[in-house]
């Protein structure tokens, strides 16, 4: 395996420092994106089940990169 | 909000009027099916504008799946949201999971294991410190951990997310489903979390000790 670079070690750690005991999911985040995503996207507030989704978010790159995609729709308008 | 902001939101809920899911179960659907197409379509070019590797072929192939998917899961629709941001959330998963897959690389499970045995001697404690001790000593004990605290498994699922692999291929590779994989990583990193609070490393220099 390649030598591990200095981007990758920050990665990991940011990881590990995000990582909660109890975590949701990409499934179960998948549940609540859209109202997450709304709820942000107008100022609203978390409820827990949403902060769930962000600590998820947090730690999963796939998810962030379709909740940045789902909120460029929603702001797009559409 | 910013006044275009609101303008979005306001059109998004007037056009939340009508019961979305209660239209698309009719038996005259067609008219409401080729208004969602044109939705969702419309959703993945604002989405996906300014990829290169995606034309108006791929937007029509992405939608159209989306839709079938939609429709295979418009009994899960809580209504927790406007129907549409839902349906759009779903759309995004079917091209982006397509997408990823074109990025699969050429890899065998016994390549992917075996970057997992040889990933903490691939980490160089001392070069990415840049002289700072507590970034040193944090990825001296973190090298510690993979090497003595993890599974193979653990350690090939955390090295493959390094690498920026698609999870679907992680997934494949190792035969199991994407729960069951998630929760493999998930312990990965709380058993790495445990090891370093307990070198008395706080979460605080975890996350910010690589920011500066
Ligand atoms: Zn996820």
């Amino acid at each position: 395996m390649k030598p591990v670079t200095k981007e990758q070690l920050a990665g990991l750690a940011s990881l590990v420092g995000a990582t909660r005991e109890q975590e949701i999911n990409c499934s179960e985040c998948a549940v609540f994106a859209a109202e997450f995503a709304e709820r942000q996207l107008a100022g609203l507030p978390l409820d827990e089940t949403l902060a769930k989704v962000e600590d998820h978010l947090a730690v999963c790159p796939e998810c962030r990169e379709e909740m940045l995609l789902l909120r460029r729709v929603l702001e797009s308008g559409n | 909000m910013a006044v275009w902001a609101l303008a979005a939101s306001i059109r998004r809920i007037v056009t939340e009027e009508r019961d979305w899911p209660q239209a698309l179960r009719a038996a005259d659907n067609a008219p409401v099916v080729e208004e969602l197409r044109v939705v969702l379509l419309n959703g993945l070019r604002a989405a996906l504008s300014g990829r290169g590797d995606v034309g108006e072929a791929h937007l029509e192939d992405f939608t159209q799946d989306a839709l079938v998917r939609i429709f295979a899961k418009l009994d899960e629709f809580q209504g927790r949201s406007k129907f549409t941001t839902w349906a759009h959330s779903i759309a995004i998963n079917v091209a982006l999971t397509e997408l990823r897959r074109k990025r699969w690389r050429d890899v065998s499970l016994d390549q992917f294991l075996e970057d997992g045995r040889h990933f903490a001697e691939a980490v160089d404690e001392s070069a990415p410190a840049d002289g700072e001790e507590e970034r040193e000593h944090l990825v001296r004990k973190l090298k510690r951990a993979i090497a003595e605290k993890l599974s193979v498994k653990q350690r090939a699922i955390i090295a493959a997310a390094l690498e920026g692999q698609p999870f679907d291929q992680t997934v494949a590779l190792l035969g199991t489903n994407r729960n069951a994989a998630y929760k493999l990583l998930h312990d990965a990193r709380r058993t790495l979390k445990d090891a370093l609070t307990a070198e008395g490393i706080s979460e605080e220099t975890i996350r910010t000790s690589f920011a500066s």
